[in-house]
């Protein structure tokens, strides 16, 4: 994800200390007199009424409108109408064409690929994955998604592309674009569907177009920061040899930044694909459409049958581009290699065809899903209640939900509004600038113009809650992980599946588990946001300076002492990085939480999409978005956000 | 130097030159108030800097300029400002007489394509690009067709010693490969001067003297003029034929490195120059003396721009004073104690 | 260089509109992207996420593919923007719909992009429901005046001091808040956020013999699986659920419809005809339910097996 800077530990809390005290104190004053303002005019408590803005009339007309009119305006007829459609026949000519070069010429393709690419192994196991799909009985939906995700990804990387180049060609274009790309990166994906559903429909059009808008920032982040990042003494030789602004471009700027084209490329996809799946709620079909079909009956098993396609998908997908990222190719040499191997593959697909060998043959599926579900049951039975001494999942739930749950949430909602902007203000400013704490307040306050400020506490006491264990479990297992290889090595493809697979696969489980509620909700968010911040940890643990270990390993230090001293505090800004990422991670799971009794925002947003309701689902979908900056601000050090583009 | 050379035009011709970074830069140099106030106060009146002030110099056909200061001095601005790689701010500025700043898009860059051709110091190469294709990689920019362009790159790879080298990629090259790469960039699309800025400066001591001689070997062979950015003294007492040492933008003198070494300045300069050996850079005209009757006419003979260190040796070998001699006409007597003299620095400073 | 950009840029855009048909595009009239592929006809069925309606559409499914050689594919969408996508065109019918009057008057009777496809014969009915097991050792839960009395027993951590009434997906019709208000009672409404959510725990409940309130519907598979018995709310009348803020009254019983796309039930042959032929009952859904659900049939493998026992039924429906 995003890269680790390194700054100054060491100097950070001194300055923080001096500089916290300061801004406190003016916090503090300006607290003193707006607050018995405010406090007589509103009541305390909740958000007053008089500060919100009902927006259900205007959103629910403006949807009617919609319906009535899409079949008749020329908005629609004229523009709308050719995306949808251009978008349709795209994903269909895709389509067509996987569905006529037959599994055998798929999985030949995508094999040869990945040896051009990536190599002999990668090969291999593109061919074990694309065989897996197949023999899972999954090999038709498995090409729609993979259709939908040509069209989608093309169609992100070169929208991300565009943006890219304009930001890294032009410094104002730059400015305009990072805070928009940076809140994007922050928005849960479930927040796209709703305004795209509006205007689209459900269907496939809707879904493409919001994994566009989901996966395209990442492409144009990494595009400007490339351009941007290009050795400046490079880009002066190729303008003192006399090069144009388009040859210094394309012979040098684009080439120098590969690594982070090819980088946005593979985020891109990554993002694609799980965007892929969750639009399968608004008709996407597809692999996504089987899993959330599968839920509808219960049925873990068939949901995995469809969600290991996902997981061997993202993971070929990941490794081959990212080892086209690291790999120094030579262009000219590979050229005849490249067309050997698409000859050899469409060799391939037309013996197939000669063969009528084109569908997936029936006979070689096997049905993973009932032993999986007798799996599950198995534990489920026994882990639900009746463990002895610990008690079951079922009785940690109840009191994750009583002891810790309901404080929180009750607290929250107990505290008077303003003393909750307060709060956000002081953590924002005291981590940040004054800028980001205005926008933290900001958009906190924005929550209670919608009038949603109750369920958003709600959210927001399951969103701390879910954080707090994320990191107390993540900060050990990364810690474990830093040092130990072989654990480390264990953990990574446990960790690839968790944050590939779709959260609907372990939405049964975790309810099984931990009943219906707050607690799953939680559950689910930890399981989803913990592979991240193992990582980042591991990362930022392992990445810590040689020469400082063995300085302090000379002095004597035990590896406790090392841990303590040398190692997290230099780690410091890997873990800041980590609590950002569990924060956002855990924030994109609660409309998914909503699905099993979260409650709150998440419901909302599920009931608005459920409904046709576009004005609750709305105005909790953007309540999440403004908790999200809040949490994204009150989480995210100043000095990260600086370096960043730099 | 000799009249036919003062008299063509000069190859660069710097008049006034300002550099000035900072809001609203362009008032600086028309203000003699602001003009006159040193870096700090400059700053901290208008939150400017002033990276080369009020800079003059004629680079003269076929010689090797450098241009000498330590960091921050403006040193590698200046040189930017040549081919307006950094626009200037106010001053004249003239290539062969045709004035640079007048220039519009397309003449600069017939300019920097076809009359003058930088070396950097961290190299600038394409690293996605073989070395032959670096190398032709401004004959590209020209819009050579690419076997015409790899072929004239392949002969100035082979002039810089890289034969054999062609198709590795700058990763795969030492240091002093890579800076002949760049070198041989710049050389091969026949530049009419060649701008160095602190080429060798990230090379090892050893290899920085392989390559000082490369130069030096390829003026000789070509004759080509250079203008050459260093902030090592003895490379550019070593190199120049004429040296403009910088401090804070402004040049504080400008004269042949016998001139420099031997007639500082200013302390700044003299200072600079404590630790030079003088007796390998001055000449023995410095130490001559006029002749006298009881000077023998059987000593050795030294040419008048030999270096004292050469005399000394010289001297030592025959044990009496040298004469000088210049096309067969003694011009004078060095002995022990004038060259003794010179070495240690008490001797008269010469003009 | 530039011409040639240009050229290429000319030839995308008309392209583009090639492809796409200079003029209007009306995307109300655009089919999904994965339909009749391979030459095949195709019919796109939406599959709402309950079990039941899964049933119908297996069961229809395989006669189209095996009897009339239709390929078909199958959509889940919740059930209002299923009205929307039937409107569009991108699912040609809907099998079984527990009644939406205001969909049904903007697409049937105002644009006509909706026609009305018949009963599905199978009569449809929400309600509250306690576990069988419970209902047996306290009798008088199953009538609304007791329930408060039951309270403490229904509590879980969820619903904080109240007893709990289970609520499921938000798609279904619930007026569950306002009755829990209007009849006083000391409930508070848990939502599952999805069915898969809700019959999880009920399965979960029913395996511990614990209490639960918990709204449902009939007919549903999960009856066989744990018995559940009905309570009795204030009778429904005709207009009692009209205003959402005070209702008190039970809800009504359905009878399901189906619905198909106008053109779609114009032109689809065959298939629109044998869809609206399509006519069985609570029993039959409920066998194919079952096995889909409990039994972790395919959907393909239970419609074989209903087929196979009940060929008497379908044969009408393909004359």
């Amino acid at each position: 994800m995003a890269a680790i800077t390194v700054f100054s530990p060491r100097t950070l809390p001194a300055v923080l200390k001096h500089r916290a005290v300061h801004k406190l104190g003016l916090l503090a004053l300006a607290a003193a007199v707006l607050v018995p303002l405010a406090n007589a005019r509103w009541t305390g408590g909740a958000w007053p009424d008089a500060l919100t803005v009902d927006l259900t009339k205007p959103l629910t007309e403006a949807s009617t409108w919609i319906v009535d009119n899409r079949d008749t305006h020329p908005l629609f007829l004229y523009f709308f109408g050719h995306v949808s459609n251009a978008i349709v026949l795209a994903v269909r000519a895709v389509y067509l064409v996987l569905l006529a070069a037959g599994w055998a010429g798929v999985t030949a393709l995508g094999a040869l690929v990945a040896w051009r690419v990536a190599g002999l192994r990668l090969a291999l196991g593109t061919v074990a994955a694309f065989l897996t799909c197949g023999w899972l009985g999954m090999w038709v939906p498995t090409m729609q998604t993979l259709a939908l995700m040509v069209v989608a990804v093309a169609a992100s990387v070169v929208v991300g592309a565009l943006l890219g180049l304009a930001g890294g060609l032009s410094d104002r274009l730059n400015r305009a674009l990072r805070p928009v790309l940076d809140t994007m990166q922050v928005l849960p994906a479930y927040a796209y569907l709703l305004p795209v559903v509006l205007v689209f429909g459900m269907g496939v059009p809707a879904a493409v177009l919001a994994t566009v808008v989901y996966a395209a920032p990442p492409m144009a982040r990494l595009t400007a920061l490339g351009l941007r990042g290009a050795d400046k003494e490079v880009l002066e030789a190729v303008r003192s040899l006399g090069a144009t602004a388009r040859q210094g471009l394309l012979t040098a700027r684009i080439p120098l930044a590969r690594k982070e084209l090819l980088l946005g490329l593979n985020q891109t996809i990554m993002m694609a694909l799980s965007m892929a799946v969750i639009a399968s709620v608004i008709g996407a079909g597809g692999l996504g459409d089987r899993v959330y079909q599968a839920l509808a009956s219960v049925d873990v098993g068939a949901a995995l049958a469809a969600g290991i396609p996902i997981v061997l998908l993202a993971v070929v997908l990941d490794r081959v581009t990212g080892a086209a990222g690291n790999g120094s190719t030579s262009a000219e040499p590979r050229r005849t290699g490249w067309l050997y191997a698409l000859v050899a593959a469409l060799a391939i697909a037309v013996a197939g065809r000669l063969m009528g060998r084109l569908d997936w043959p029936d006979a070689w599926t096997v049905r993973i899903a009932e032993p999986v579900n007798r799996a599950v049951d198995w534990m489920t039975a026994h882990l639900y209640s009746g463990v002895p001494v610990i008690g079951g999942t079922a009785d940690w739930a109840a009191h994750f939900t009583t002891w810790v749950l309901n404080p929180l949430r009750d607290g929250l909602t107990w505290l008077p509004w303003w003393s909750v902007l307060l709060l956000v203000a002081a953590l924002a400013w005291l981590i940040g600038t004054w800028q980001t704490a205005l926008t933290a307040v900001l958009v906190m306050a924005a929550i209670g113009v919608l009038g949603v400020w109750t369920p958003a506490l709600d959210t927001l006491s399951q969103v701390l809650a879910a954080v707090a264990v994320t990191l107390v479990i993540g900060f050990a297992t990364g810690i474990a992980a830093a040092r130990s290889d072989r654990l480390e090595r264990a953990l990574r493809p446990v960790l690839d599946v968790f944050q590939t697979m779709p959260q609907f696969v372990y939405l049964i489980p975790v309810v099984a588990l931990f009943g219906v509620g707050r607690a799953p909700a939680v559950a689910a968010a930890v399981v989803y946001a913990l592979p991240a911040v193992v990582r980042i940890t591991t990362q930022g643990l392992r990445q810590v300076d040689a020469a400082a270990m063995e300085s302090s390993s000379s002095l004597g230090a035990t590896s406790w002492q090392q841990l303590r001293q040398v190692q997290l505090p230099l780690a410091r800004p890997a873990l800041l990085l980590a609590v950002n990422q569990g924060v956002v991670l855990v924030l994109a799971v609660v409309i998914i939480g909503g699905l099993v009794g979260g409650g709150a925002l998440g419901y909302d947003v599920v009931f608005g999409l459920a409904q046709g309701d576009l004005a609750t689902g709305l105005v909790a979908g953007a309540a999440i978005v403004c908790l999200g900056l809040m949490l994204d601000r009150v989480t995210q050090p100043t000095e990260r956000r600086t370096k960043k583009g730099a | 130097m000799s009249e036919a050379v003062l008299a063509e035009t000069p190859v660069f011709s710097v008049n006034g030159l300002w550099k000035v970074f900072g809001p609203k830069a362009d008032r600086i140099p028309a203000d003699p108030e602001l003009t006159a106030l040193d870096p700090a106060d400059l700053r901290a009146r208008t939150g400017c800097t002033a990276a080369v002030r009020d800079v003059s110099f004629d680079v003269r056909k076929g010689e090797v300029f450098v241009v000498m200061g330590l960091s921050g001095s403006g040193k590698s601005t200046l040189v930017r400002c040549l081919t307006r790689l950094i626009e200037p701010t106010a001053g004249t500025l003239a290539i062969d007489g045709e004035d640079v700043r007048a220039m519009d898009k397309p003449r600069l860059r017939e300019l920097r394509r076809h009359r003058a051709a930088m070396v950097f110091q961290h190299f600038g190469l394409l690293p996605h690009r073989t070395v032959l294709d670096n190398v032709a990689y401004g004959l590209e920019i020209q819009g050579l067709g690419k076997a015409e362009r790899r072929a004239r790159a392949a002969e100035v790879v082979a002039k810089v010693g890289l034969e054999g080298m062609e198709q590795r990629r700058p990763s795969q090259l030492s240091g002093g490969q890579r800076q002949r790469v760049g070198l041989a960039r710049a050389l091969a699309v026949d530049p009419e001067v060649l701008l160095f800025d602190e080429p060798f400066s990230a090379l090892d001591p050893l290899i920085r003297r392989d390559m000082q001689e490369e130069v030096v070997r390829l003026h000789r062979e070509e004759g080509r003029t250079m203008v050459f950015i260093t902030h090592d003294l003895s490379e550019a007492l070593k190199l120049g034929d004429r040296i403009a040492l910088m401090r804070d933008g402004k040049v504080v003198q400008l004269g042949t490195p016998e001139e420099i070494v031997g007639s500082p300045a200013d302390d700044y300069v003299r200072e600079f120059v404590r630790d030079v050996p003088r007796e390998q850079v001055l000449t023995v005209r410095t130490a001559m003396r006029t002749p006298t009757d009881g000077d023998a006419v059987t000593g050795p003979a030294v040419a008048p721009d030999a270096t004292v260190s050469e005399a000394i040796e010289a001297v030592a070998r025959a044990g009496e004073p040298a004469r000088v001699v210049d096309e067969g006409r003694c011009l004078g007597v060095v002995d022990a104690d004038g060259l003794l003299g010179v070495v240690a620095g008490t001797a008269k400073e010469a003009v | 260089m530039r011409i040639r950009t240009r050229l290429c840029a000319t030839a995308a855009v008309g392209s583009l509109l090639l492809l796409t048909g200079c003029g209007a595009a009306d995307m109300t009239k655009q089919a999904s992207p994965f339909a009749n592929a391979q030459g095949s006809k195709t019919v796109t069925l939406s599959v709402q996420s309950w079990v039941g309606a899964q049933a119908n559409v297996a069961v229809a499914q395989y006669l189209l593919e095996h009897e009339l050689g239709y390929r078909v594919d199958t959509v889940q969408v919740d059930e209002v923007p299923a009205w929307d996508a039937l409107s569009q065109g991108r699912v040609d019918a809907i099998l079984e719909d527990w009644g939406h009057p205001e969909q049904e008057k903007r697409y049937v009777d105002d644009k006509k992009t909706i026609t009305r496809g018949g009963e599905l014969g199978v009569t449809g009915h929400i309600g509250w429901y306690v576990p069988t097991y419970f209902a047996q050792q306290h009798p008088d839960v199953t009538n609304w005046k007791n329930l408060n009395k039951y309270a403490d027993l229904m509590r879980t951590a969820e619903s904080g001091g109240k007893g709990q009434l289970m609520d499921g997906s938000p798609s279904y019709v619930t007026n569950d808040k306002a009755l829990v208000a209007n009849l006083d009672l000391d409930y508070q409404v848990v939502f599952a956020g999805s069915e898969a959510a809700q019959i999880t725990q009920i399965k979960q409940f029913a395996k511990e013999k614990k209490p639960f309130l918990t709204y449902w519907y009939a007919p549903q598979w999960l009856f066989k699986k744990v018995p559940m018995t009905e309570v009795k709310l204030p009778a429904y009348k005709e207009g009692c659920d009209a205003d959402p803020d005070k209702v008190a009254c039970a809800y009504p019983h359905t009878p399901l419809e189906k619905y198909l796309n106008s053109d779609f039930a114009r032109s689809g042959g065959k298939a629109a005809a044998f869809l609206k032929k399509f006519r069985w009952t609570t029993e039959d859904q409920n066998e194919v339910s079952l096995m889909i659900a409990d039994q972790k049939l395919t959907p393909e493998q239970a419609a074989k097996k209903w087929v196979e026992g009940h060929e008497s039924t379908w044969r009408a429906w393909l004359s």
